[in-house]
């Protein structure tokens, strides 16, 4: 069943501080659709309003999960997770005290998500061998590649429908950025998941995404229906490659 | 030999006082010094069901649990629309739970007067002998039943989802509510749960020694020190630390007299928080 995401005419900010203006976007069924910008421009607060974390002054936000749609504005960050929408933020925000298999756990909180808990979890140490060695471990203490590895696989544990990424490139070294792009890919595909990711990364982004968005200024300046088309865009070279 | 002994059953009977505060100041980072009311609470609630019911004190306290559970979560939600949602929790928020102290004590006072007050029951002053070593009933039922607890309690909180979020809540409420759990519920919970086991602590109390209303204060120091000596959010730590201070109290009393109990036990948290700050078994 198809799982879809549609953010209409969004209007946010933070007390007299508009962020976005008038932003809309849609990620269809089983794509991976990148929201690129540099640092500033809206995307992470785009992520929080979808998550409800921060409330949009105005427009809305629709998420169709297994055909049937829900309105996302007004319902809380943790209603939201439990329709089936995952969220690996910004800094990760793993327990640092917990271990990687408590952390793991938790991740499968959501009532729907603990019968699956252990296939689940086979799953994730299949695709990520390093957190199944150090299980035991506490996440606090892990390296920042195999703390966003763990982060990613702490969302999936929620058997999501739908996964948003916010920056998983950030604080990573180049090697590592592309190893957990191809990651996100393997475990889309494993999942049968919609994906929705922030990243300022564009060469790295552009490698797994379908279609994308460019936020600059908190407005939607460019809508690439495929990646040669982002590829080819002005507004991305003046953006990205300074040419 | 049977000073050890009588150490090692004492400190049990410390785990027991202690659980609730390893749960609210470990856990919830809620600094609760007002357990010790609860626990005379606890103890007034076994005093009642073994004058007036002729029931066994432990009984009472399993009966007055839920009571106890609902009062603790009636006393999160009030900390919570009052101080910690507001974000000035810490300063304000003691000054609210002292409050709390002074009121239940000057209520049980007012109610059950400032007499000592104790229970009967057929195993308060016999004993079991093993050889040379003597285990007094009083001891050794608190012993048993701070152990019941402090291992049904660590197995739920590792085994279940609520928890393993208990443990966590502390750490990133947003995270937590990433995963789907709302954290002002889970605290509330985990307050309700710690005030509960202040029912079952209060009973062992006054198996132990026959309490009035101003003598949860001899406790309030050894409780958190206790817990932070085990290791905040540790319950094993928590226990080893109580039986280390039981044990240390014991032998002081026994060969230096009881006024010395108190500097020892306090000397062996300052030498071990200066070799392991984050406590025994700290993470």
């Amino acid at each position: 069943m198809a799982s879809s995401l549609t953010v209409a005419n969004v209007d946010a900010g933070y007390a007299a501080v508009r962020v976005l203006e008038d932003v809309s976007l849609r990620v269809d069924a089983g794509e991976t659709v990148a929201l690129l910008g540099t640092n500033g421009n809206g995307k992470s607060t785009l992520m929080k309003c979808i998550m409800g974390i921060v409330r949009p002054s105005a427009g809305s936000i629709t998420a169709t999960i297994d055909g049937t749609a829900h309105e996302l504005i007004g319902l809380s960050t943790e209603a939201i997770v439990d329709l089936g929408i995952a969220f690996v933020p910004e800094g990760r925000r793993l327990f640092p005290k917990q271990s990687v298999l408590e952390n793991l756990q938790l991740g499968a909180y959501r009532p729907k998500a603990r019968a699956e808990l252990q296939r689940n979890l086979d799953f994730c140490f299949e695709t990520f061998p390093r957190l199944k060695e150090r299980k035991g471990q506490l996440a606090g203490s892990m390296s920042g590649g195999e703390q966003q590895m763990l982060a990613l696989a702490r969302a999936l544990m929620s058997a999501p429908r739908i996964l948003l990424i916010d920056e998983p490139s950030v604080g990573l070294a180049p090697l590592l950025v592309s190893r957990t792009i191809d990651k996100i890919k393997e475990l889309k595909e494993g999942f049968d998941l919609t994906v929705l990711m922030a990243e300022q990364n564009f060469t790295q982004a552009i490698r797994i995404a379908d279609r994308g968005y460019v936020i600059v200024h908190g407005r939607i300046a460019f809508e690439g229906e495929s990646a040669e088309a982002l590829n080819n865009n002005d507004l991305i070279r003046e953006f990205y490659l300074g040419a | 030999m049977n000073a050890i002994l009588s150490g090692l059953l004492l400190g049990g009977f410390y785990a027991a006082v202690s659980i609730g505060v390893a749960i609210s100041f470990g856990m919830l980072d809620i600094v609760n010094i007002a357990h010790p009311a609860f626990i005379l609470l606890g103890s007034y609630a076994a005093f009642i069901g073994n004058t007036v019911f002729g029931i066994d004190p432990i009984l009472a306290a399993i009966i007055a649990m839920p009571l106890f559970y609902l009062l603790g979560m009636l006393v999160y939600q009030v900390y919570y629309v009052a101080f910690e949602r507001r974000d000035d929790q810490s300063l304000r928020g003691l000054s609210f739970f002292f409050g709390l102290l002074f009121i239940t004590e000057v209520t049980l006072v007012m109610i059950f007067g400032v007499d000592y007050r104790l229970v009967q029951a057929s195993y308060i002053g016999d004993k079991l002998t093993l050889g040379p070593l003597e285990l007094p009933f009083r001891l050794l039922v608190p012993f048993l039943v701070s152990m019941i607890t402090v291992v049904g309690l660590q197995l739920f909180l590792s085994r279940s989802f609520l928890g393993r979020a208990i443990q966590a809540v502390a750490q990133d409420q947003l995270a937590l509510r990433l995963m789907a759990a709302n954290p002002i519920r889970i605290k509330r919970i985990a307050f309700g749960l710690s005030i509960a086991t202040a029912a079952l602590g209060g009973a062992v109390l006054i198996i132990i020694q026959p309490v009035e209303p101003s003598i949860g204060r001899e406790y309030i120091g050894r409780v958190f020190a206790i817990c932070v000596l085990g290791g905040l959010g540790s319950f094993s730590g928590m226990v080893i630390a109580a039986v280390t201070l039981g044990v240390v109290e014991t032998l002081t009393a026994t060969l230096f007299g009881p006024s010395w109990s108190p500097a020892v036990s306090f000397g062996v948290l300052l030498i071990t928080l200066a070799v392991r700050p984050n406590g025994i078994l700290g993470r």
